[in-house]
C-alpha cells in the first residue's frame, strides 16, 4: 500500500460517520453518528437492537457497502483513510488486514468444497503460499481454535461438521492471514447456548493471542459482557454511550443502556425473578425520518424533559473514558425505569385440575417403508423424536420446556397442539382425551387451546389485512356475530398494547414485536386454558422481549391461562415458568418446580446448559462445564443413557448399559432427575465446582 | 401494561378500506412500472391492445373485401402495407387479425393457467399420496407434443361436430395442454408456503382444508401465477399462430396473422410485407410479453423458471 501507515494510530478509527441508503421509498438513514475506536488486541463491542445500524458500522469499517449508500465521515485504518484507496488496495485490506465471521457458519462455508482446501484456498491467494505450506498451516490454523483432530478434519465437508465446528473452521478461516482487525458479526447468535459458551471461550482465549483488534457485534449483553474490554452501544444509527465494559455494566449512563440492561432476564445467578421485568415503551426511531434537532431516544425516555425535543446532546464524558449522549447523564440510575414490581403469586399446583396432562408422550418421525417402492436408499429406522414424556401443567400456571436444538421441544409443542399426530401415549387437556390431529378434535378443545410461534412475520398472512387472524378466531371460537366483530377485536388490540387502527393493515407495516402482540390476541380470542408458547419472544428484540413477557404474565393473571413455553434461553425460562421440563433427544431429563431444576443438585444436562448461558455481568466468574458437539439424532432404542455420550459426569459403563432410574429430586413432589448418579452425589460434586444456582430453593 | 403504539399517528395515516381495491390494481401498475424491462414491455403490449381494440374503426377497408383491380399491390398511399392474390388490404386484415388471435389466446391462458393453479395448489398443499397421483397424471400430460394434441383434438372435434367455431376448440387445448407445466411451477410455490406458521395458525383454528388452499396459501402464490400467466400468454400466441399456419386456426376468408403468412410466403418476393406484417406484428407482440413478464419478475424478486 501506498498510504504510510502508522503503527501508534489505532487499528480503526470511525470519526462521525453516516452512511445513508437510497432507496425507492426515500434516505434510509442506516448509521447517523458513530464514532468509535479500536486499539490493537481490544475486543470491542458493539451492542444494539435489530435495526440501529450495527452491521451498517460494522461494513464501513471496509468500505464494502452497496452502491446505494452514502458514506460521511472517515474511516481510518492506522491512520490511513480507506476512503482514498483504490479498488486493488481495499481488496487487500478486505482478504489480509481485515477479517469478518458472520452470523451463519453454514452459509459462509462452501458446501461442495472440503474445508481443508477452501482455507488452503485463502492461504495460497493472500499470503502465495505454495500447497504443502497451505496445508501445514491450515492443520496450524484448525488446531488454534481448538478443533480435535485437526490433522483429518480439512478433508470433511461442511454438512459433516457441527454449527460450533463450522464455527471455529470459519474463525480459522479468518484467522489465516494474521488480520490486524477481526470483524465478528453475531458471530454465537444462531448457535445453540452450549455451543455458544465454547465458542465465546475460544473468542476469550484468542484475545490474549492474536495481536488484532476485536470488533463483536452483538444483541445479546450476557455475551457482551463475556467477550468485551470496552463496548459502545448503538441506538437509531447513533452512539449513544460508550464505556469500558465494567464501568458500562456497573453505571450506565445512558437512559436507553439502563433499560436495555433492566429488561433482560437474568439468568440463574440471583434472585431477580420475584420481580418483575421492566420494559421500554415504544419503538426504535424510524430510520427514514430526517435528523432532527433533538434527541432520537427522547420519545421513549423516562427522563425526558422539554430541551430534550429541542437540543441534540452530544457525545459527552461522563468519567473517564466513559462517554454518554443524554444531557441528564448524571440522573441516570436503576430506578428510572420504574420501580421493581412484585409478581404475583401464581396458584399451587395441587388445588388445580391440570390444564394439560401428558403421559408417555411418544413421537417417531420417518422409517417405515421406501419412498419408491423398489428404488431409492434403503429403509432407515424412525427418528426417535420423543420418547415417553410426561409433563402437567396446572391451571393458571407455566411449564417451562428447554433444551438444545434437537432436543425434542418442537415436537412436543407440536404434538401437544395436534400439527403432529402422537404415536402413543395420554394427552388431555383439562381431564378430557385429546386425539392426535388437530383436524379430529372438537372446537372446543381446539379453541381451549392454542398456539404462538416463533417467527412473529411468518406466524401472519402477508397477504391479509391483521384483522383477518382475530376476526377468523372471534367467529369461530368466540361465536361473536358479524356486527360485534370490529368492536371485539379493537377490544383484544387494545388488550394487548396495540392502536386498533392497525386492524386494517399488512402484517409488513407492522414491527416484528407488534405482528407477535397481533399473534397473541389472535390466540387470545376466546379465552383459551392453555397457550403453547414456541420460542414466542425468541426473535424479538430484548426490550420488545420484555413488553411480551408482561403482557403474557398479564393476561396469566387476568384470565388464568396456562402455558407451555418453549425457549433455549435460559434467562426467559427461568424468569416465565413454575415447572421446568429439561429435555435431550426426546428423553426428559429433569422435571420439576422451576427453583428445584435449577439449582443444585441438578442432571448433569441441566448442570452444563446452565453453566453455558452466558451472564449479563462482566465479573462473573466463567464456568467451567462445556459440552462439546451437538444433541444427536437417535434411531434406534438403545440400553444406556439417552446422555451418555456427552455427558461431562460420566461414571463409567452402567450410562452405557442401563437406563438411569428416575430419582426423586429435593424439590419436593415431583421432581425428578434420571441420572445414574444418585442424588446427594450430584450435589457434593456440583457444589464443589461451584456451578451457579438459586442457592434458596 | 397498556403500552400504546404511538408512532402511528405521527408517521402514518389510516387507509380506508374502500381504497383496497383500487389499490390493487395500482400496486399491480407499479409492480409493472418499476423496472426498465417492464416499462418497454407494458408500451408495446398497450400499443397493440389499442390497436386491436381500436382496428375496425381506423381500418382503412373492411378486411375480407377484394379489391381485385389492385392485387398484389406494394405499399402505397392507397393500400399503406399493399394488398395480397386476392387484392385485399394487408393493414387491415393485420389489424383485425389482432383481435382474434390475442381473444383466442388470452382465454386460453386465463382456461390453462386457472386450471394449473387449482391443481398446483391443491396437489402441493395436500401433499403425500394425493401429490403423488395427480403429479403422475400431469407427467402423463406432459409426455404428449401440445402440438400434436392440438391436430388430434381438432380433428376430431371438427369431424363430430362440424359446425362449431375453431376458437373455442383451439381455446379448449390451450388450457389443457398448459396446465401441466403450470401446475408444477404453482405446486412448487405452494409447497413453499404450506409449512409457514401462518398455514398451521389456520390448520389450528380448524379451518377448513379448501378455506386454507384457497384463501390463505393462494393469495401468496399469486405473484408466481402473475408471471406464470404473462409467459404463458406468449405461448399461447405462438401455438395459436402456428395452428393457424398449419390451416388449423380460424376458418379463412377471416384473417388470421398465421395463415396470412402462410398464405403469402409464396408470393414473397413480390409483395414480402403481405407475409412480413402479420409477422412482425406477432414477434412484437411476443416480445413485450415476454418483457412485461421479466419485469414482473424483476420486480418481485421471483427466481427465472428456465422456460
Amino acid at each position: 500500500m501506498n498510504h504510510a501507515a502508522n503503527s501508534d494510530a489505532p487499528i480503526i478509527q470511525l470519526e462521525n460517520l453516516a452512511v445513508t441508503f437510497q432507496t425507492p421509498r426515500g434516505a434510509f438513514r442506516a448509521v447517523r453518528s458513530a464514532s468509535l475506536e479500536i486499539a490493537r488486541g481490544e475486543v470491542v463491542g458493539l451492542v444494539g437492537e435489530s435495526g440501529c445500524g450495527k452491521s451498517t458500522v460494522a461494513f464501513a469499517m471496509m468500505d464494502y457497502l452497496p452502491g446505494t449508500a452514502n458514506v460521511e465521515g472517515a474511516v481510518r485504518f492506522e491512520g490511513m483513510d480507506i476512503s482514498q484507496f483504490t479498488d486493488a488496495e481495499l481488496r487487500e485490506l478486505r482478504g489480509n488486514r481485515i477479517a469478518m465471521v458472520y452470523q451463519d457458519p453454514i452459509t459462509s462455508l462452501n458446501p461442495s468444497m472440503r474445508v481443508g482446501p477452501q482455507i488452503e484456498e485463502v492461504l495460497k491467494h493472500h499470503l502465495d503460499m505454495d500447497s504443502e505450506a497451505a496445508q501445514r498451516r491450515a492443520v496450524e490454523l484448525f488446531e488454534s481454535v481448538g478443533l480435535a483432530d485437526p490433522e483429518r478434519i480439512g478433508r470433511r465437508y461442511p454438512h459433516q461438521l457441527s454449527g460450533g465446528m463450522q464455527q471455529r473452521v470459519v474463525i480459522a478461516m479468518a484467522l489465516a492471514c494474521d488480520p490486524h482487525l477481526l470483524i465478528m458479526d453475531e458471530p454465537t447468535t444462531g448457535l445453540d447456548v452450549t455451543t455458544e459458551a465454547t465458542i465465546l471461550d475460544l473468542i476469550v482465549e484468542l484475545k490474549d493471542r492474536v495481536n488484532a483488534g476485536i470488533l463483536f457485534v452483538s444483541h445479546n449483553l450476557g455475551v457482551i459482557a463475556r467477550v468485551a474490554d470496552r463496548v459502545a452501544v448503538m441506538y437509531a444509527g447513533e452512539i449513544v454511550e460508550e464505556a469500558p465494559v465494567r464501568e458500562l455494566f456497573k453505571n450506565p449512563s445512558h437512559p436507553y443502556t439502563a433499560g436495555l440492561l433492566s429488561c433482560v432476564p437474568q439468568p440463574p445467578g440471583d434472585d431477580g425473578v420475584a420481580l418483575q421485568l421492566r420494559s421500554i415503551p415504544g419503538a426504535v426511531f424510524d430510520a427514514q425520518m430526517e435528523q432532527t434537532n433533538s434527541c432520537l431516544f427522547a420519545p421513549r425516555c423516562p427522563l425526558a424533559k422539554e430541551d430534550c425535543s429541542t437540543t441534540t446532546p452530544p457525545l459527552e464524558g461522563v468519567a473517564e473514558d466513559h462517554r454518554a449522549r443524554c444531557l441528564y447523564h448524571d440522573e441516570v440510575n436503576d430506578g428510572i425505569w420504574g420501580d421493581l414490581l412484585e409478581r404475583v403469586v401464581k396458584p399451587d399446583p395441587e388445588e388445580t385440575t391440570p390444564a394439560l396432562y401428558a403421559e408417555d408422550l411418544r413421537k417417531f418421525y420417518g422409517g417405515g417403508r421406501r419412498k419408491y417402492i423398489l428404488f431409492g436408499p434403503p429403509v432407515r429406522p424412525p427418528v426417535r423424536a420423543l420418547v415417553d414424556v410426561d409433563m402437567r401443567v396446572g391451571g393458571g400456571r407455566t411449564l417451562g420446556i428447554v433444551g438444545e436444538s434437537g432436543s425434542g421441544k418442537s415436537t412436543a409443542a407440536r404434538a401437544i397442539v395436534g400439527l403432529e399426530s402422537k404415536d402413543s401415549g395420554v394427552l388431555q387437556l383439562r381431564g378430557q382425551e385429546l386425539e392426535g390431529d388437530v383436524g379430529d378434535r372438537t372446537e372446543d378443545q381446539r379453541s381451549a387451546m392454542r398456539m404462538v410461534f416463533q417467527n412473529p412475520t411468518a406466524s401472519l398472512n402477508p397477504k391479509l389485512p391483521i384483522k383477518h387472524a382475530i376476526t377468523r378466531a372471534l367467529r369461530k371460537f368466540a361465536g361473536v356475530r358479524r356486527g360485534e366483530i370490529r368492536e371485539r377485536s379493537e377490544e383484544l388490540m387494545n388488550a394487548v398494547g396495540l392502536d386498533p387502527l392497525y386492524l386494517d393493515r399488512l402484517p409488513s407495516e407492522l414491527s416484528g414485536g407488534q405482528q407477535q402482540r397481533v399473534a397473541l390476541a389472535s390466540a387470545f380470542a376466546a379465552n383459551p386454558d392453555l397457550v403453547v408458547a414456541d420460542e414466542a419472544v425468541s426473535a424479538l428484540d430484548v426490550s420488545v422481549q420484555a413488553q411480551v413477557l408482561n403482557l403474557l404474565e398479564d393476561r396469566q393473571r387476568e384470565t388464568g391461562n396456562a402455558y407451555v413455553f418453549i425457549t433455549h434461553d435460559l434467562g426467559v425460562v427461568r424468569y416465565v415458568s413454575d415447572d421446568i421440563l429439561v429435555l435431550y433427544a426426546g428423553h426428559v431429563a429433569e422435571y420439576g418446580p422451576a427453583e428445584a431444576v435449577l439449582s443444585t443438585p441438578s442432571h448433569p444436562y441441566t448442570e452444563a446448559l446452565l453453566s453455558a448461558a452466558p451472564v449479563p455481568d462482566p465479573d462473573a466468574e466463567p464456568t467451567h462445564i462445556r459440552l462439546e458437539g451437538s444433541v444427536p439424532t437417535l434411531r434406534s432404542a438403545f440400553k444406556g443413557c439417552f446422555f451418555a455420550g456427552r455427558c461431562p459426569r460420566k461414571i463409567g459403563d452402567i450410562c452405557d448399559a442401563e437406563q438411569p432410574p428416575e430419582q426423586r429430586g429435593p424439590g419436593g413432589d415431583g421432581h425428578m432427575i434420571n441420572c445414574h448418579i444418585p442424588v446427594e452425589e450430584l450435589e457434593r460434586l456440583q457444589i464443589m465446582d461451584g456451578v451457579p444456582t438459586t442457592a434458596k430453593a | 401494561m397498556a403500552t400504546r403504539d404511538s408512532a402511528l399517528n405521527t408517521t402514518q395515516q389510516q387507509v380506508p378500506a374502500l381504497f383496497r381495491a383500487g389499490q390493487t390494481v395500482r400496486d399491480g401498475l407499479s409492480l409493472i412500472l418499476r423496472t426498465n424491462t417492464g416499462r418497454i414491455g407494458f408500451a408495446i403490449v398497450a400499443v397493440h391492445l389499442t390497436l386491436a381494440l381500436a382496428g375496425p374503426w381506423i381500418a382503412p377497408y373492411p378486411p375480407t373485401d377484394y379489391h381485385l383491380d389492385a392485387r398484389f399491390s406494394g405499399p402505397s398511399s392507397e393500400y399503406w402495407l399493399g394488398t395480397d392474390e386476392f387484392g385485399r388490404d394487408v393493414l387491415s386484415r393485420v389489424l383485425a387479425g389482432a383481435r382474434s388471435i390475442i381473444w383466442i389466446s388470452f382465454i386460453g391462458t386465463i382456461f390453462g393457467v386457472t386450471l394449473g393453479t387449482v391443481v398446483g395448489v391443491t396437489s402441493g398443499y395436500l401433499g403425500g399420496k394425493i401429490d403423488q397421483f395427480i403429479m403422475r397424471i400431469v407427467d402423463w400430460f406432459l409426455a404428449i407434443p401440445s402440438l400434436l394434441l392440438t391436430i388430434l383434438v381438432i380433428n376430431m372435434a371438427s369431424q363430430r361436430f362440424s359446425n362449431i367455431d375453431h376458437s373455442w376448440i383451439i381455446i379448449f387445448v390451450i388450457g389443457i395442454s398448459f396446465m401441466p407445466n403450470n401446475s408444477r411451477v404453482i405446486r412448487s410455490a405452494a409447497l413453499a408456503i404450506k409449512p409457514l406458521e401462518f398455514v398451521q395458525s389456520a390448520r389450528l383454528r380448524g379451518e377448513p382444508t379448501l378455506y386454507i388452499m384457497f384463501r390463505e396459501v393462494l393469495p401468496n402464490v399469486f405473484p408466481v401465477v402473475a408471471v406464470e400467466a404473462t409467459i404463458r400468454l406468449s405461448f399461447a400466441l405462438l401455438l395459436t399462430a402456428g395452428l393457424g399456419f398449419l390451416g388449423l386456426g380460424v376458418k379463412p376468408p377471416e384473417p388470421d396473422w398465421g395463415l396470412m403468412v402462410s398464405e403469402n410466403a409464396d408470393h414473397l418476393g413480390t409483395v414480402p410485407w403481405a407475409a412480413l406484417a402479420p409477422g412482425l406484428a406477432m414477434a412484437s407482440l411476443v416480445v413485450g410479453i415476454n418483457l412485461l413478464a421479466d419485469g414482473i419478475r424483476q420486480a418481485q424478486n421471483l427466481p427465472e423458471t428456465g422456460e
